[in-house]
């Protein structure tokens, strides 16, 4: 966790839900701003600046999608969306608005602040940036354009690559199947996720321990795939 | 049924009963050859022709008796006005036949026991025979009025009794809400207003007709006969003799525009073609009204059905927010503040409070499963399951349902294994995998911890088979057979093992959506369990070039 301390601002209505995401980042050593709707989370938003926004999709006033998309209108503060339902299509609209990331409620203290983790970790990339992008057995150098596993440099093809550079680059973020079909294809193979997926198989053969259980090029079903950050990945917090 | 349906149906029931009665008074005008009573048992035809003619003789028979008896001037002079009175009373009571009878017979009696000569039939005076003929025109002319008569009566008498039987007959109509309740109002009308026997046969679910129950007798012939039709709109009407009584039957098909809802056999009786024909024709008047009523139930069944389905859906959307917002949430609100405590320096600290963290994730786990449930039952039920259709590796659907029930099978060995070839399946990922993770949890919860749960993923060819193996309780032939059914549970496990028997259910629902089945196999008792997915397999598409281009 970086040392000053990053302000996180929760937009939500239920006291409940603020009370233990005020605990638990309180506890990872973050200041917390909040709101429990979308007018003063926008007001919040403009005069203190946080440097990450907890957004909930069901506020009284506003609906998350639309109180997303006033943010990002004028701010690129990293914004992490708690969804109710596990409707697919929700969430990749949602990162299409420009979220960085979403959980899915009920959902653990400890998957919340991996994603956040993550976000602030690329927003911030261009002040602390480091070109080697370390996942586990993993390396990415993102100048060099070379991958190693476990100290050895592994071949890929070029599309391979192109697809392991982007997860890199948003690691232990969610890359729509969208955003990933357009930075590798190019032409009306740009729709079929099916050069995707078998793309995927190929690179889950060349850089994971048993492909059949991938632990670093996660799949996030109906949504898209994820560069792990963190190794132990324990399943319900 | 209430009392404001019932003030409906009867307002509704006028016009209707204003139709039937202008049909029936055209038709009784036409009718007036309808002998009285007409259908009732029928008595020997030649005795009730025969009665009525006997008594005419023989009331003049007795008037002649009468006058016999009286001194013979004041005889001679009641002559004439005596006779009037019995040849009237025949025409009145018996009609025309009867009254021509009497009249013939009066001036008979008249001039053999008193015009003169006496005792014969000879009339010498003039002056008599001209009495006695104006005595015939007289008789005859007053016999046709009376029996005229009595036939209006009798007519209008009838009229009066249809009418109130048809105002009745369309009363209970209106009242009708079932197709049985029209049943019973046909049967009965025809029954007590036109004294028919009738006998009805209703649809079955095959398309063939069976004997309502508690409708009348009917001759074999009419029985084969109608075995033989099946219940399609426009199934041809036809008469059948009855051989052995000479008796006609018409078979009828009762039922609106688009449906048959069965078939009535209405015995008609014997006669001349034209009286046949007439009955047929009063009988279909009737039948008429029958299927305008039906119209009407079918109407509104399609109503009650429609308003029915938009409660149901009403209901089930209010059910869903309910359980979607204010069951998630709680639960949300305890799962986060459980992760967050769990992290607490106290908690690592100490190992009671540790546990009992654990146990209460554990249980909100269970919950969230639970609702999820409900969740997917309620969307099942709905009829609203539309799979999200797109390829996707069915590596990554087993997968992740592990991953989802991962804390549920945290205590048995778990082997997972994937053929190399497996092709990508165009499917809900999402459903699949709650199908595949409501396998897995039945597995675990069936079988003894420690024990082994595989997991494989073959491909033969045409279909991609996940097959979750336990080695738990197994599946008893009988239990196989109910396994199906929604809320199913096994009567040997309601006791020991927690459910909701949502489960298999909706795992089966959520494959037979994409056009796959899940099979269950065992050896039996105790024998473990193999749950299977069978989804049909894609044409394979060489999409290697695609990527094999730039290698």
């Amino acid at each position: 966790m970086s040392k000053p301390r990053n302000l996180v601002l929760l937009i939500d209505d239920e006291p409940k839900i603020r009370r233990f995401l005020r605990a638990g980042f309180e506890i990872h050593g973050f200041s917390v701003g909040e709101a429990e709707n979308a007018a003063d989370g926008l007001k919040i938003a403009t005069f203190n600046a946080p440097d990450l926004v907890i957004l909930d999709l069901g506020l009284p006033d506003l609906h998350g999608s639309e109180t997303l998309e006033r943010l990002r209108s004028w701010s690129n503060v990293p914004v992490i969306v708690l969804s109710v339902e596990s409707d697919e299509d929700e969430k990749v609209r949602l990162l299409q608005a420009g979220a960085d990331d979403y959980v899915v409620k009920p959902f653990g203290m400890a998957e919340l602040l991996a994603r956040s983790d993550a976000a602030l970790r690329r927003y911030f990339k261009s002040a602390t940036e480091n070109p080697v992008v370390v996942v586990g057995p993993l390396s990415v150098d993102l100048v060099s354009r070379t991958v190693s596993l476990n100290q050895t440099r592994i071949k890929l093809t070029r599309k391979e690559y192109r697809l392991l550079h982007v997860l890199a680059v948003h690691v232990g973020l969610v890359v729509t199947h969208d955003q990933l079909l357009k930075e590798i294809w190019t032409g009306n193979q740009r729709d079929n996720i099916q050069y995707l997926r078998i793309l995927v198989r190929k690179l889950r053969q060349k850089i994971e321990a048993d492909p059949n259980q991938p632990r670093l090029l996660v799949t996030e079903s109906g949504v898209g795939y994820r560069l792990e950050n963190r190794m132990e990945t324990s399943v319900a917090d | 049924m209430s009392f404001s349906t019932k003030a409906n149906s009867l307002i509704y029931s006028l016009p209707l009963f204003q139709r039937l009665a202008s049909v029936r008074v055209r038709h009784g005008e036409a009718e007036h050859v309808f002998t009285p009573g007409f259908g009732a048992t029928p008595r020997p035809v030649m005795w009730t022709e025969v009665l009525p003619l006997l008594w005419s003789i023989g009331s003049i028979a007795v008037i002649t008796a009468i006058l016999f008896v009286l001194d013979e001037p004041i005889a001679a002079n009641l002559v004439p006005i005596a006779y009037l009175v019995p040849v009237i009373f025949a025409a009145t009571r018996w009609g025309i036949w009867s009254g021509t009878l009497a009249s013939l017979t009066a001036i008979a009696a008249a001039d053999f026991f008193f015009f003169t000569p006496l005792y014969s039939l000879r009339v010498d005076n003039p002056q008599e025979a001209i009495d006695l003929l104006v005595f015939l025109v007289v008789a005859l002319v007053s016999s046709n009025l009376a029996s005229r008569l009595q036939q209006e009566t009798e007519r209008l008498r009838r009229r009066e009794r249809e009418i109130q039987h048809l105002y009745e007959f369309s009363k209970r109509l209106a009242a009708c809400f079932t197709i049985s309740d029209l049943i019973d109002a046909v049967g009965h009308y025809l029954a007590h207003a036109l004294g028919q026997r009738a006998a009805l046969f209703v649809a079955s679910a095959g398309g063939h007709f069976e004997p309502a129950p508690g409708s009348g007798d009917s001759p074999s012939a009419v029985q084969d006969n109608v075995a033989a039709m099946t219940a399609t709109v426009g199934a041809t009407d036809r008469s059948i003799t009855d051989e052995s009584t000479q008796d006609v039957w018409l078979l009828r098909a009762i039922g609106s525009k688009t449906v048959v809802h069965g078939v009535i056999a209405i015995n008609v009786g014997r006669g001349t073609r034209e009286a046949i024909k007439l009955r047929t024709r009063r009988i279909e008047t009737v039948l008429e009204e029958v299927s305008l009523t039906l119209q009407r139930l079918d109407i509104g069944k399609a109503m009650d059905d429609a308003r029915l389905h938009l409660q149901a859906e009403l209901l089930r959307d209010a059910f869903h927010g309910t359980l979607s917002h204010e069951l998630c949430s709680p639960l949300a609100a305890i799962q986060g503040s459980v992760s967050v405590m769990k992290a607490m320096p106290a908690a690592t600290a100490d190992d009671r409070l540790r546990s009992l963290i654990e146990a209460v994730s554990d249980e909100v786990v269970r919950l969230d499963g639970h609702i999820r449930n409900l969740l997917n039952a309620t969307r099942v039920t709905a009829g609203g399951l539309t799979p999200r259709l797109e390829w996707s590796d069915p590596r990554d659907i087993v997968n992740a349902a592990v991953k989802a029930r991962a804390r549920r099978l945290a205590a048995h060995r778990l082997e997972i294994r994937f053929d190399d070839d497996l092709p990508l399946l165009n499917v809900d990922s999402g459903l699949i995998e709650e199908a595949c993770g409501q396998l897995l949890e039945n597995a675990a919860k069936y079988s003894p911890s420690k024990s082994t749960i595989s997991v494989q993923t073959r491909h033969d060819g045409v279909r991609v088979v996940m097959s979750i193996t336990d080695q738990g309780v197994g599946v008893t032939p009988d239990e196989q057979r109910l396994l199906g059914r929604k809320s199913f549970r096994s009567p040997r496990h309601q006791a020991s093992v927690p459910g909701s028997g949502l489960g298999f259910w909706i795992a089966s629902t959520f494959i037979r959506a994409h056009d796959g089945t899940v099979e269950i196999a065992s050896r039996g008792h105790g024998l473990g369990t193999t749950a299977s997915i069978l989804l049909p397999a894609p044409q394979t598409m060489d999409l290697e070039l695609v990527t094999r281009d730039d290698e």
